[in-house]
């Protein structure tokens, strides 16, 4: 496999986080047809759907292009994308008016979010880029 | 050499030239080394430092579970 490498590589960082919205859509459809309506939902979608696919796809075509792999492990770069993604996450929760997410919020999840991206990207981003002939 | 033959060869001679030759056709680098490095990667295992990573995510969930909207909000 040969040619269109940032292509794979960005399509191989974006699979993961598109199959969990789908899952996290089915819970809220759940809660929705229990009774359990979320109120702001759909500004609370829009980071998660928009923003968090499109940069776990930029992230692994910036671990490719530079050649990454034979400095830093995938798990560890993965887990440095928290570090932009939840100042970005508070931010637009702030500026929408979203309540569930406040600063302190961000600071205990940070390393929870941390260590869930570093499996995340050592086990499956790391087996995608495989399949696709990616680093 | 009959009629036959001298077409055969000519025609022969023809498609080995339309042909590009087989050197142009090599490749610019060396893929062994590239295969050697993928070779020597050791499978990815789940080790006891995944493991205890992977316990303290979900106690700290467990004793704050308003983390977990926050959580799904990053995924």
């Amino acid at each position: 496999m040969k040619g269109n490498l940032f292509l794979r590589a960005y399509m191989a960082g974006v699979l993961l986080p598109t199959w969990i919205l789908l899952l996290v859509l089915g819970a809220v459809v759940i809660a929705h047809l229990t009774g359990h309506s979320l109120p702001r939902l759909q500004s609370a979608i829009v980071f998660p759907m928009a923003v968090v696919p499109n940069v776990w796809g930029l992230w692994n075509l910036l671990y490719a292009s530079m050649h990454l792999s034979e400095r830093v492990s995938i798990g560890v770069f993965g887990a440095l994308l928290p570090l932009a993604l939840v100042p970005a996450g508070v931010g637009l929760a702030a500026s929408l008016g979203l309540d569930f997410y406040s600063v302190r919020h961000a600071v205990v999840v940070l390393p929870v979010l941390m260590v869930v991206y570093y499996l995340a990207w050592k086990y499956a981003v790391a087996y995608f880029n495989r399949v696709v002939g990616v680093a | 050499m009959s009629v036959h033959e001298q077409e055969l060869d000519s025609l022969r001679r023809e498609l080995k030239d339309a042909l590009p030759r087989w050197r142009e056709m090599e490749l610019e680098t060396d893929l062994w080394p590239r295969m050697l490095r993928r070779m020597e990667v050791p499978p990815a295992r789940f080790g006891w430092l995944e493991s205890v990573l992977l316990a303290l995510a979900a106690a700290l969930i467990v004793v704050f579970p308003e983390l977990l909207p926050v959580m799904l909000y990053h995924l």
